[in-house]
């Protein structure tokens, strides 16, 4: 791999706690010395959390699928739960 | 019992359909009850399911019959959560003080996810399918079409430094106009 994308996994094992305390301590003498690797470890860490929010809003949208198909079927259990709630 | 993997799309479909059927009635009964909406219960009921899916991927929940109870529980506090502690109980200085800036916030983060949702989607299944739906390495190869597993690792390094780039070029830019 060329070496940014070894710089990008040394960041995930340093995120994800994956590194053996000798590369864990030395990653940490690292962020200190060095500026530009401690904005890339927040842009990454960021990076996670957009692909979470991701996931989840693809998730909510098979959810919502299966609950529109739910409730389109004649008959089906989500009519009667419906009529709970009209009073 | 539930012992198959539920990381793909068909398996998804399959487990969100049966836990419709055994938990959403015992969900939109309960907020019945509080005085509740049906779309109150609907969204409660799925963010529940979220939840749960998470929570299974994570392995800090398994998969088994008393799953509609965990649901009923994850929906009763998050109703508590969403609709007892309402709005009127947040102190006014927090509620006016923050609220403008979060909604910057909230506007800069739906541009970048609409973004990277229509340039940059395939590195953001890739993504997902590793860190969100957590499927094993030998599954996404297959799945996205990769020569071999090394192949699919060094894929998911380069969509990582893509998308990080991009968080990186329009947060700044998003700075900028929100400035």
């Amino acid at each position: 791999m060329r070496t940014s994308l070894n710089e990008i996994k040394a960041i995930e094992d340093h995120l994800f706690n994956r590194n053996h305390p000798a590369d864990s301590l030395l990653f940490q003498a690292n962020l200190i010395l060095n500026i530009p690797l401690r904005d890339k470890v927040a842009l990454q860490n960021s990076t996670y959390q957009i692909v979470e929010q991701y996931g989840r809003k693809q998730l909510k949208a098979e959810i919502e699928a299966v609950h529109q198909k739910l409730l389109n079927k004649p008959n089906s259990f989500m009519q009667r739960l419906i009529s709970l709630f009209k009073k | 019992m539930q012992s198959k993997p539920i990381n793909t799309k068909q398996s998804r479909e399959e487990l969100f359909t049966t836990l419709y059927q055994k938990a959403f009635p015992i969900v939109a009964k309960y907020v019945a009850k509080m005085g509740g909406s049906f779309d109150q219960a609907k969204d409660i009921f799925q963010d529940a399911l979220v939840i749960y899916y998470e929570k299974v991927l994570s392995n800090s929940v398994t998969l088994q019959s008393s799953d509609k109870a965990y649901i009923l529980g994850i929906a009763k506090h998050l109703w508590l959560k969403t609709y007892r502690d309402n709005a009127g109980n947040i102190p006014l200085d927090v509620a006016n003080v923050d609220q403008p800036q979060e909604e910057q916030h909230q506007y800069a983060s739906n541009k970048l996810m609409h973004y990277l949702e229509t340039t940059g989607q395939k590195c953001m299944e890739v993504l997902k399918a590793f860190y969100y739906d957590k499927l094993p390495l030998t599954q996404i190869t297959q799945l996205f079409g990769y020569s071999g597993t090394h192949s699919a690792t060094v894929q998911k390094y380069k969509c990582l430094e893509k998308v990080r780039d991009t968080v990186k070029q329009k947060s700044l830019h998003y700075e900028d106009f929100l400035e």
